[in-house]
């Protein structure tokens, strides 16, 4: 009895892998990225983009007569989770992918793709080690660290002028990353900094740094790292005390960080990719987002849209889902796409990337920073 | 004088992180003194009854109620019985029914539950960071020139009800009928038994009055940071264990020595050293411990039974 329910449990996989041989005419694009774990909040941005301009593709009626198709892999932004989904994403067959979101994930998923041949597009993944390896099929549509890092750095030689400044990361791939380019920058602009120290991410208990950071009389850190770490860091230097101004890449700006340190929040300094849903160009697209009631400003999810629009664009012009065709033709070429003209170099970093910084708001809000040059535009 | 008082800052904030280990290494403790297993779903209970507790004050503040006292007090109650069931439910279902076979078995049938809760709470209530504001915020600041110490009240409120806490179980153990029950449970099981001790029950007990501790901590650690999200458990059991044994498995007081000792030192190699070499101290502070005196301080060293 049990035999003959596994045999006909089997007879009915090999007809659902029948059918869906037989509908192949769908491309499939893979989304890495965390749905689960703590930053899965960044994964989503970088999903409900990617899932727009399939939308929007397969409603024009797809590329070359076939339909895009995203699925989505969870690496919970664990390297080892991501080396897992990769080898999935390899035996799925599938040859786009869209992620991943945390450079220590993306970093060892790309040097699978790259040996299998498998286009990926990160919308998220800052490191600059990633395009660094030199694949051709690895791409990003996002700036690197060792630019978000200078202009912060710079933001902070020039306008804040500290006079001991500390510099806290999280021991990881991307908070390290930014904090050391952001150390590199403003120590040759000549800023004394005296705290440079790492954290255990996931750790809830700062007190003892925070009492550290005050008796060395410092007056700005910068966090490299995500938003729940500095979340807490903010919360425990308001208790104990320790009123310095505090800076932070793209990681931690997200609404969340004023839910954990609440008033704490008021005035923290971000440096965030150029606010895209506010140039007027993409107002039809922001039309879209929230007419699905999506939320079109987390800094991931323009790019995420532009690395689908890109494979969907590479594929039209070569008339194949052929990887390595598709990414000769993105790094000879240049497009128009959300987060403005597009043009990679050699190792497939773009062009041209800007970092801007925000002034962060205990309401979850952001403004542009004055700098003194940009006045006009600060409230928005 | 500033360097006294620097120093007096990073103990206070290293008794307030230990205060918490000790709670939490009770569980551990009590349940190995009993049966002599590692309980690993123990760092979880103290993440759920951290989320129970997230979720009575921000339930009752939306009716509008303020009372700082009464919300504690409510959401302690609500996170206890929680957590005890939780507990209680984990050693009916995965612990109980092994109880008979090897160590190892015990010990994985532990590890499943951790993952088990976790991901359970992680569907629940998604991987999210939930945050509340602090109830009870401020304190006090003292020093002066070059330093000033701060004290919250919130780090007073902790360091006390862990030392009632430990001083009520403390009394528990030594003078109830129960109390003895457990003791002589943890002496010799199997006689305890014949002498009509319903050791089945003492074991349960033993379970939730963990769990229970695990709650207090839950408060008091919720509403200290005002975070919780599904992973705080793993990080927090790992330093309560490390306390355990620190302190000498199986021994109460041993717990509370095990995770002061523990806090402080981490708080004084943030404080001295760096913030990156905390988990290198607390490991190797057991390393040391379970190299030269392998029952930790105030533990007894096992003797073979034949």
């Amino acid at each position: 009895m049990k035999n003959m329910m596994h045999k006909s449990l089997l007879a009915l996989a090999i007809g659902a892998g029948m059918t869906s041989l037989s509908a192949q005419a769908e491309i499939t694009i893979g989304l890495a990225g965390p749905v689960t774990g703590p930053v899965a909040q960044y994964g989503d941005m970088q999903f409900i983009g990617a899932e727009m301009a399939i939308e929007q593709i397969n409603a024009q009626g797809g590329v070359n007569g076939e339909m895009l198709k995203g699925v989505k892999y969870d690496d919970a932004c664990e390297p080892k989770q991501a080396v897992a989904v990769a080898n999935q994403i390899v035996n799925d067959g599938v040859q786009f992918v869209v992620g991943h979101l945390c450079s220590s994930a993306t970093q060892p998923a790309s040097d699978i793709y790259a040996e299998e041949g498998i286009l990926m597009i990160t919308p998220a993944s800052t490191s600059p080690t990633i395009t660094e390896a030199g694949y051709e099929t690895v791409f990003r549509t996002i700036g690197r660290d060792d630019a978000q890092g200078p202009v912060a750095g710079r933001f902070i030689a020039e306008h804040i002028k500290p006079e001991r400044m500390a510099i806290i990361h999280d021991k990881q791939q991307y908070g390290e990353g930014v904090a050391t380019a952001v150390r590199d920058t403003v120590e040759e602009a000549g800023v004394n900094v005296v705290v440079f120290e790492g954290i255990t991410a996931g750790q809830q208990n700062y007190s003892s740094l925070v009492s550290k950071l005050k008796r060395e009389n410092v007056d700005f850190v910068y966090y490299g790292g995500y938003h729940p770490e500095l979340g807490l860091i903010l919360r425990q230097s308001k208790e104990l005390g320790f009123d310095a101004q505090f800076m932070g890449p793209e990681g931690v700006g997200n609404p969340d960080i004023s839910k954990i340190a609440g008033e704490a929040s008021e005035g923290l300094l971000v440096t965030l990719p150029q606010a895209f849903e506010t140039d007027p160009k993409n107002a039809e697209l922001v039309a879209a987002f929230e007419a699905k009631n999506q939320d079109p400003s987390g800094p991931f999810v323009m790019p995420a849209y532009t690395a689908v629009q890109l494979m969907a664009e590479g594929m039209k012009a070569t008339e194949s889902t052929d990887p390595y065709e598709v990414a000769e033709y993105l790094h000879q070429n240049t497009f128009d796409t959300p987060i403005g003209e597009v043009k990679y170099d050699e190792s497939g970093d773009l062009e041209e990337f800007n970092f801007v910084v925000y002034n962060w708001h205990a309401d979850g809000t952001k403004s542009k920073a004055d700098t003194g040059e940009a006045q006009s535009d600060a409230a928005q | 004088m500033e360097a006294s008082l620097y120093f007096l800052q990073q103990v206070i904030n290293g008794l307030t992180i230990g205060s918490t280990y000790a709670l939490i290494a009770i569980g551990y403790t009590m349940v190995y003194g009993i049966i002599g297993m590692i309980n690993f779903a123990h760092g979880e209970i103290y993440m759920i009854s951290t989320y129970v507790v997230f979720i009575v004050i921000a339930g009752l503040s939306m009716l509008g109620i303020d009372s700082t006292v009464f919300l504690m007090a409510a959401a302690l109650l609500v996170a206890v019985i929680v957590a005890s069931a939780h507990a209680f439910a984990v050693e009916r279902v995965a612990y109980r029914p092994v109880r008979g076979s090897k160590r190892l078995i015990a010990l994985i049938s532990a590890i499943g539950m951790s993952i088990f809760l976790q991901n359970y709470i992680l569907l629940a209530q998604g991987s999210r960071d939930k945050a509340i504001a602090s109830l009870i915020p401020g304190g006090w600041q003292f020093g002066g020139d070059g330093f000033a110490v701060n004290l919250s009240y919130m780090q007073v409120i902790i360091f006390a009800v862990t030392l009632l806490s430990m001083t009520v179980l403390a009394l528990f153990i030594s003078r109830s009928r129960l109390g003895r029950a457990c003791r002589a449970c943890s002496q010799d099981r199997g006689m305890a038994n014949l002498l009509g001790i319903n050791t089945d029950l003492i074991i349960s007990m033993t379970f939730v009055i963990g769990a229970a501790l695990a709650a207090v901590a839950g408060l008091l650690l919720g509403m200290y940071y005002g975070v919780v999200n599904p992973y705080i458990g793993f990080l927090a059991g790992l330093k309560a264990f490390t306390a355990a044994v620190l302190g000498g498995i199986g021994s109460i007081p041993g717990a509370v020595l095990g995770g002061l000792i523990l806090g402080v030192a981490e708080a004084l190699t943030g404080a001295y050293l760096s913030t990156e070499y905390n988990d290198v101290v607390s490991f190797g502070l057991l390393i040391l411990i379970l190299l030269f005196r392998p029952w930790g301080i105030l533990g007894k060293p096992e003797v073979e039974k034949i």
